[in-house]
């Protein structure tokens, strides 16, 4: 049996409604807020398995097969072995500058940050594997059977030397890490192969980092412009003002507008990239939002959390799952027959380690 | 038997998917797919997996992707042999969710009164020993702050032998700072700020501040703080990336009113016995509240603040300290003349003792 998506609209597509998922996300805020907080990995769990049962892969649905349970034992395993270790080590850090042993304090809270950054570098890896083992499609689910412990190291050294040379090559190093991450990954019987470049991106991302320069240098030319000029109006007093008053609104404009804009353009050219990079044997794949799409998504994601004071967060799972969906399209075929059972190892624990570095989804 | 609702079935090796019918044979059963026949499967291992749109999911344990995927009314028969749906979660469902709501209310409620009132039982049964450890570990010699004239240390010695009948348990010091604060730390030790002892008019001022904190020491409130701290921090959100300065909180910590007030019982009764007049220690917060209205610009606004934060002030407790005076009782200064001028100057003429803070205190 073979399935062409390419004849398709679509090959995913998502069927969900808002209205659907507040009788999911009220509950499970309510629930949360009694629970002190600790229903929230179940409360992810139902969001995930009402987001996931509601997107059509070509011709069925997905599954997510994720318990609440792994999130909270992942939890509970973070703070066991990471959590309480911290507090120790802040613990006897604060004693070694009352000692005034400043120096040795120093060493033992670089080394902290040090293995901290490593771990978030492993849960990264960690809860993409997560997720991957945990979806089924026609019975058939993905994974990984690397650790990703190596994965840290690379993303220590690859992070380092990307902003090494005033953080000219952090589009390398985002670039690399995506296609070593999914590299490692797999689906059924089938690897991931992630090809994604990095050179393409490098004019937005150097308009992004531009950016604050040219802020910049406006500014200087618009200060020299009123001080020149304020000698021959200087009579008129207000003029200064005005001029003060101008750069104050640019340095606004700058720093809470065009700089995020800037970000979100460069952001939206790099996961256009990491996705178009990807390949599942015969399948090829594509997200099709562009700069645009991603400022209108962000501006509506701000206006409904402002407009419900809040409340509307928790729509954000539901606008993230479905902005994903909407813009991800897929080509190629798939032999069904040889769609065999992923032999990857599953482990029994969660995203735990991903949860306490709070980084988010995708 | 035969059913007309729709069974389709994946048996997890690979995504073909298959039109099946469900044949029951006691509590098992085989599913007919044309001329194959899959099973037999026993129905107690048959799980529930999820729901997708109007279809219900069941997967089977131990064989991973294993689907029976059932839409249209299920006969009675079948249903009663699958396992139930699955909601919330275990608990939720059991209870429903108004009951749940209830009954996680009350559990966290519990959990953080537990919280709260549990370190007034634990506090004492945490060994001396450890308390110690706690103390020499965090403080040591508090990065050589700690004044030291023999003349200086005799007197110090000679207020906390009028004021404790087991001084051998206590570390009292007075540390180079210029802040007018006290605070007791694990392990008996208080310290004084050379900003307090300078500040003071008399000796007397200075034994109600230092009984004050001895009661905070030997009425265990020190390792209470300790515990309560630690154990909001885990109930509330588990550990938040601030725990670190733990430290910093101890010597800013809040005690609670019940705690300040059997601080100064305890102080009143120690100047009592050691019959130092409380007049003294009145006056004391008598000037600090005057200053606290006056002295935000001046350069003891931060001192005080720290001990106004640490020891709120109330006209209450200062008429405590009033009502506690004995008229007509002949009353001794706590130091001679010569001690207490030795005390005042002791960090003055210990050039060794390193002065203020080396790091950053908030
Ligand atoms: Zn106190």
């Amino acid at each position: 049996m073979n399935d062409d998506p390419a004849q398709r609209h679509s090959a995913f597509r998502f069927h969900g409604n808002w209205q659907e998922f507040a009788r999911i996300a009220f509950p499970n805020l309510l629930l949360t807020i009694v629970t002190l907080g600790i229903y929230r990995f179940w409360a992810t769990t139902r969001e995930r398995e009402y987001l996931w049962s509601k997107t059509d892969f070509i011709d069925e649905r997905l599954e997510w097969t994720g318990r609440g349970i792994e999130l909270f034992i992942g939890f509970i395993m973070v703070f066991l072995l990471i959590g309480l270790p911290i507090i120790v080590i802040q613990f006897i850090s604060q004693g070694l500058i009352f000692r005034g042993q400043t120096a040795v304090a120093g060493i033992v809270t670089i080394a902290m940050f040090v293995l901290l950054f490593y771990l978030s570098g492993v849960a990264y890896f960690r809860a993409l594997r997560y997720r991957l083992s945990r979806t089924y499609w026609r019975g058939i689910r993905g994974g990984s059977n690397n650790p990703g412990f190596g994965y840290g190291l690379s993303y220590m050294w690859k992070n380092f030397v990307g902003v090494l040379p005033i953080f000219l090559l952090v589009p390398w190093s985002m670039i690399s890490l995506w296609n070593e991450r999914w590299n490692s990954m797999s689906f059924g019987p089938h690897s991931f192969e992630s090809t994604a470049r990095w050179q393409p991106l490098m004019k937005r991302y150097l308009l992004f980092y531009l950016v604050p320069f040219l802020l910049f240098f406006g500014a200087i030319t618009l200060a020299v412009a009123a001080a020149t000029s304020g000698a021959d109006i200087g009579a008129l007093g207000g003029a200064g003002m005005a001029v003060g008053g101008i750069l104050v609104v640019i340095a606004i404009l700058g720093l809470y507008i065009i700089l995020p804009l800037a970000a979100l353009a460069y952001y939206s050219k790099y996961f256009r990239i990491a996705v178009g990079g990807l390949r599942l044997h015969n399948l090829e794949f594509e997200f099709r939002a562009r700069a645009p799409n991603w400022i209108l998504f962000f501006l509506a994601n701000m206006a409904i959390v402002i407009c419900t004071l809040g409340i509307g967060y928790i729509f954000m799972p539901y606008r993230n799952w479905k902005f994903f969906i909407d813009h991800l399209e897929a080509y190629g075929e798939i032999n069904i027959d040889e769609l065999t059972q992923s032999e990857t190892v599953v482990s029994k624990h969660g995203e735990g380690l991903l949860d306490a570095f709070d980084v988010g989804a995708i | 038997m035969e059913t007309f609702f729709n069974v389709w079935h994946y048996d997890g090796r690979s995504a073909v998917r298959r039109k099946v019918e469900i044949q029951t044979i006691g509590r098992q059963f085989f599913l007919l797919e044309n001329e194959r026949r899959h099973g037999p499967f026993a129905f107690s291992d048959v799980e529930y997996v999820t729901r997708k749109e109007d279809v219900d999911v069941y997967g089977l344990t131990d064989v991973d992707g294993w689907r029976l995927m059932l839409s249209g009314p299920v006969p009675d028969e079948l249903s009663e042999l699958l396992p139930v749906q699955r909601k919330y979660g275990g608990w939720v469902d059991r209870l429903g969710l108004g009951k749940a709501t209830i009954a996680f209310t009350l559990a966290s409620a519990a959990a953080v009164a537990i919280v709260l009132l549990s370190p007034q039982w634990l506090a004492p049964l945490i060994p001396d020993s450890i308390d110690r450890q706690l103390g020499d570990a965090l403080v040591g010699d508090f990065g050589g702050r700690f004044c030291s004239t023999p003349a200086g240390d005799a007197a110090l010695k000679k207020l906390v032998n009028s004021l404790d009948r087991n001084p051998q348990d206590l570390q009292v010091e007075v540390a180079k700072i210029d802040m007018i604060n006290a605070v007791a730390l694990p392990g008996g030790k208080v310290i004084l700020f050379d900003g307090l002892v300078k500040q003071a008019r008399s000796p007397d001022e200075v034994a109600g501040v230092l009984a004050h904190e001895i009661g905070h020491v030997r009425e265990k409130h020190v390792m209470q703080a300790l515990l309560r701290q630690m154990g909001l921090a885990v109930v509330l959100g588990g550990v938040d990336g601030n725990s670190g300065a733990l430290v910093n909180n101890m010597l800013a910590m809040s005690y609670s009113r019940e705690s300040e007030a059997e601080a100064d019982a305890h102080s009143m009764k120690a100047l009592g016995t050691a019959n130092i007049s409380p007049v003294g220690t009145a006056s004391f917060f008598d000037r600090l509240s005057e200053l606290d209205g006056s002295a935000r610009d001046g350069d003891n606004g931060q001192g005080i603040a720290g001990y106004m934060s640490s020891h709120p002030l109330s006209r209450a407790r200062k008429q405590a300290f009033e009502k506690s005076i004995v008229k007509g009782r002949n009353y001794k200064p706590a130091l001679t003349p010569t001690e207490w001028t030795e005390l005042k100057t002791m960090c003055t003429q210990d050039r060794k003792a390193k002065s203020g803070f080396g790091f950053e205190f908030e």
